[in-house]
């Protein structure tokens, strides 16, 4: 045997592994992915197939036309314009969901304040205020949300005076009537020259607006301190006051009346609207508020005592040290509170709010049929939301994690 | 010269302010004038509240009474628990037969045992406890409820039930008084200790043929009459929906969590837009999905009765929230995990089913108790499309002609039952995580 060369080792050693086709990891995967997708297609076919056989046998009617078919039923509260017999089923379901979607902008205002106020209530120094806030809390996330509805409807907003009898929420003035038909409330109706008004007071806030720029401007240079809030709050409210008074005060109420057996006029909501709100206001600031409270308990404690040790107030170490810090992570919980608050709108049903769920995939859909049709445009509706909020939360995600700590 | 003291000075006590009752309410109740107003107020609005509902709920309330108009009679501002008295039975089993409740309690009584060694530490075998009661108990309890004439497959379901309960108890007697499995406890009576594991094996599975062939012929002969689900009603309907509804979202809940994050992408896909979807609309749609289209989606001829349907909706909404909760548990595992069990050769499946599951899923048992509790609140909304359960029968009692009218004190009544039981089970999953996480850190 003669000496060889040594080789030089190559740069990679791949061992010549026979190609076997059942261990290779693509050719599963491939077979994995085909298998599923088959089954869910073949799923999808099936469900598919039948309702189509079974429309066919019941001659059920199909297809997106009745949107533009003429719907015969009223509805008592409503944000369009809309004639029974005339307006049509699209418009129902606008009506559905401009409903909807003003019940849950609300309620979202109205149970995120509470929700914020709850949850510092509940870190208070003091022992009670603390406890009254996680009575609260406790109380009202663990008894269900439509038992809460229901309650308020029919034992709260069902139980008020008599048309005759109206509460007056407005002290003497009737401008705003509470009574079991629903709330009355007066509209302002503009003049012609009401946009001078409202121009004033466009202007008056972008000068504020300015304004304390300038004087944040001021305080980072010079450390220099200017009362912004008296200022602006003066000139926003001021001059389009001096402006409405110069034009000739353009501006006439639309009173509600009592007429025969009812109000007629101005704005009225109706008891079921009343109920929803105050109920999903309150259940959904009691989640709120916990996760206010976790998001500011996960702030590291040294930042409030410093803050406190250079001199700041607590109130003012809570607003300027201590929740900016924490909204990072509260706003994810918040938001996905939110988005539960448009869900749990829905329950309008159970009280007979017309929200898109009684209106349109109830109503609509037991005088017309076409469940397939509708359930879907409901539901397509509710995932709209949900991605547009999701969409909005992903950036606002990206935002907060570009600032590192 | 040092002057050294023999003794140690003794510790001077806290003062008065840090201990005494005094030190605590300046502490925490009067600690400024600020403080001191917003608790005078509170204290207020505490009384207020208090004697209001005091006084509504207990000193001016009736509790016996035929109908309402007595209620008016003794007290007009005061509750009339009268009438949810009068009607606590339906309230808790609905419509089912007065003389078949048993069967009821019966099986809530069997659920109660069989879980019971979940809890006592001494007792082995607790994963084989935990999917007997959810392979077997399922079978057992259905059975029970609805009665009947059983088929085939549910004789034999049943008959796995008795047998698997009865070996659960006999397990968990030896595992309190002897302090060692039934298996051990067979073995050692039998004085075979010294032979080797086969024989061992083969006596216990020549035991458990026999108890089964036993069982099963003693079944046979055991019916119980049959009660139509449209009977079923009250907290007894919500808790076998919600039930049934967690115990099947759970595993439903694993394999879309695994999908979504499976490597594989059009499975990842599938996986995400059903989540997707599922979370993105209210359960009511999913309901009324479930009662107007489940029909269409059917063979001709192929009737789902409303509950089925309503559970089947119940399941598959709430095994997209599970999916979730899941795998939020699963990206809790740290990737050591997942690298241990690939380099000790384990596949998919196996690094799955052995390493990350056990871990990630006894993690996630509080958030699994919390999802009870939401399911359990949620389950309210079948009332909605027109089951009587719990909140279907507090309706019905202002129906009901002596009671005309009567609706807040059924829906306090309501309230307070959800309230303790959601409340003590969310005061319990607390603990069960404060437990876990500290059996973790160390």
């Amino acid at each position: 045997m003669t000496d060889k060369p040594i080789d030089k080792p190559k740069a990679r050693v791949r061992p010549k592994e026979e190609f076997n086709f059942f261990q290779d990891q693509r050719v599963r995967s491939a077979f994995y992915q085909l298998l599923t997708a088959g089954i869910v297609g073949w799923l999808a076919w099936y469900l598919i197939s039948n309702t189509a056989h079974n429309l066919e046998v019941r001659g059920m009617n199909t297809g997106f036309g009745f949107i533009n078919s003429s719907a015969g039923f009223d509805t008592d509260f409503k944000l369009i314009d809309y004639t029974p017999g005339v307006g049509t089923y699209g418009d129902i379901f606008l009506i559905g969901a401009l409903n909807t979607l003003l019940i849950s902008f609300l309620a979202i205002i109205v149970s995120t304040v509470l929700g914020f106020f709850i949850g510092v209530l509940r870190l208070s120094s003091n022992w009670l205020v603390a406890k009254v806030a996680l009575a609260y809390v406790e109380i009202f996330r663990n008894v269900p949300l439509l038992i809460q509805i229901v309650f308020w409807y029919i034992g709260v907003f069902s139980l008020l005076p008599k048309v005759k009898q109206s509460l007056d929420l407005s002290f003497g003035a009737e401008r705003v009537i509470l009574n079991n038909r629903g709330l009355y409330m007066s509209t302002p109706l503009p003049g012609d020259l009401f946009w001078m008004t409202l121009a004033t007071l466009a202007i008056a806030v972008v000068g504020a607006f300015l304004y304390r720029r300038r004087a944040h401007k001021l305080q980072d240079t010079s450390g220099k301190q200017t009362n912004t809030l008296l200022p602006s709050l003066a000139v926003i409210i001021v001059l389009p006051v001096i402006v409405f008074l110069a034009t000739g005060m353009p501006l006439e109420w639309d009173v509600p009346v009592l007429k025969g057996f009812n109000y007629v006029g101005g704005t009225s909501v109706p008891p079921a609207f009343l109920a929803l709100l105050v109920s999903l206001s309150i259940y959904h600031a009691a989640h709120i508020a916990e996760s206010v409270r976790a998001g500011i308990l996960s702030v590291n404690k040294g930042q409030s005592e410093a803050a406190l040790s250079i001199g700041l107030k607590p109130g003012r170490v809570m607003s300027m040290v201590v929740i900016p810090q924490a909204m990072p992570a509260i706003v994810p919980p918040l938001i996905s509170n939110w988005m539960n608050t448009v869900k749990n709108s829905s329950l309008a049903i159970a009280i007979g709010y017309s929200d898109v769920v009684s209106l349109f995939m109830q109503t609509a859909l037991n005088q017309a049929g076409y469940a397939v049709e509708m359930v879907g445009m409901t539901m397509a509706f509710y995932m709209f939301i949900s991605l547009t909020i999701s969409f909005f939360l992903n950036i606002y995600n990206k935002r907060v994690q570009l600032v590192e700590r | 010269m040092a002057i050294i003291k023999a003794e140690k000075t003794p510790d001077r006590s806290a003062p008065v302010s840090e201990t005494s009752v005094m030190g605590w309410l300046h502490k925490n109740l009067f600690s400024s004038a600020f403080n001191t107003l917003l608790t005078l107020f509170t204290l207020y609005i505490i009384y207020l509240t208090a004697s209001g509902v005091y006084g509504w709920g207990l000193r001016d309330a009736t509790f016996a009474a035929e109908n309402r108009r007595e209620c008016y009679d003794y007290s007009l501002t005061g509750a009339c628990w009268a009438g949810v008295i009068d009607w606590l039975d339906n309230i808790f089993y609905g419509r089912y037969p007065r003389e078949e409740i048993w069967r009821i309690n019966f099986g809530g009584l069997l659920l109660a045992l069989w879980m019971a060694p979940l809890w006592m530490g001494r007792v082995k075998g607790k994963v084989l406890v935990g999917v007997t009661v959810v392979v077997f108990y399922p079978f057992l309890a259905g059975y029970l409820f609805s009665g009947g004439d059983k088929g085939f497959f549910m004789q034999v379901m049943v008959t796995g039930a008795i047998v698997a309960f009865a070996i659960n108890m006999a397990n968990m007697i030896t595992g309190l008084t002897k302090n060692m499995g039934l298996n051990a406890f067979i073995i050692q009576m039998l004085e075979q200790g010294k032979a080797p594991d086969k024989t061992q094996r083969n006596i216990l599975l020549l035991l458990l043929a026999i108890a089964f062939a036993a069982a099963f012929v003693w079944q046979v002969n055991w019916t119980v009459e049959g009660v139509s689900w449209t009977k079923w009603g009250g907290l007894f309907l919500t808790l076998v929906i919600s039930g049934i509804g967690i115990a099947s979202a759970l595993p439903g809940g694993i394999i879309l969590a695994l999908g979504r994050r499976s490597k594989l992408p059009i499975v990842r896909v599938l996986s995400t837009g059903f989540i997707e979807v599922f979370r993105s609309v209210p359960l009511i749609t999913v309901l009324f999905m479930a009662t107007t289209m489940f029909p269409l989606f059917m063979p001709e001829g192929f009737v789902l009765n409303k509950l089925v349907q309503v559970i089947i909706a119940v399941i598959l909404f709430n095994a997209c929230y599970m999916a979730e909760t899941v795998r939020a548990g699963l990206q809790a595992i740290p990737k050591g995990q997942f690298e241990g069990a690939h380099t000790i050769g384990l596949g998919y499946w196996g690094t799955m089913g052995l390493i990350i599951m056990p871990q990630a899923l006894k993690h996630m048992i509080p958030n699994i108790v919390g999802s009870f509790i939401g399911l359990l609140k949620d389950t309210t909304l079948v009332s909605i499309i027109g089951l009587f359960d719990i909140l279907g029968m507090l309706r019905s009692i202002s129906k009901d002609v002596p009671w005309l009218g009567l609706h807040k004190e059924p829906l306090v009544f309501g309230a307070i039952l959800f309230f303790i039981i959601c409340f003590s089970m969310s005061k319990y999953s607390r603990h069960l995580e404060v437990k876990l996480s500290a059996g973790h850190k160390h």
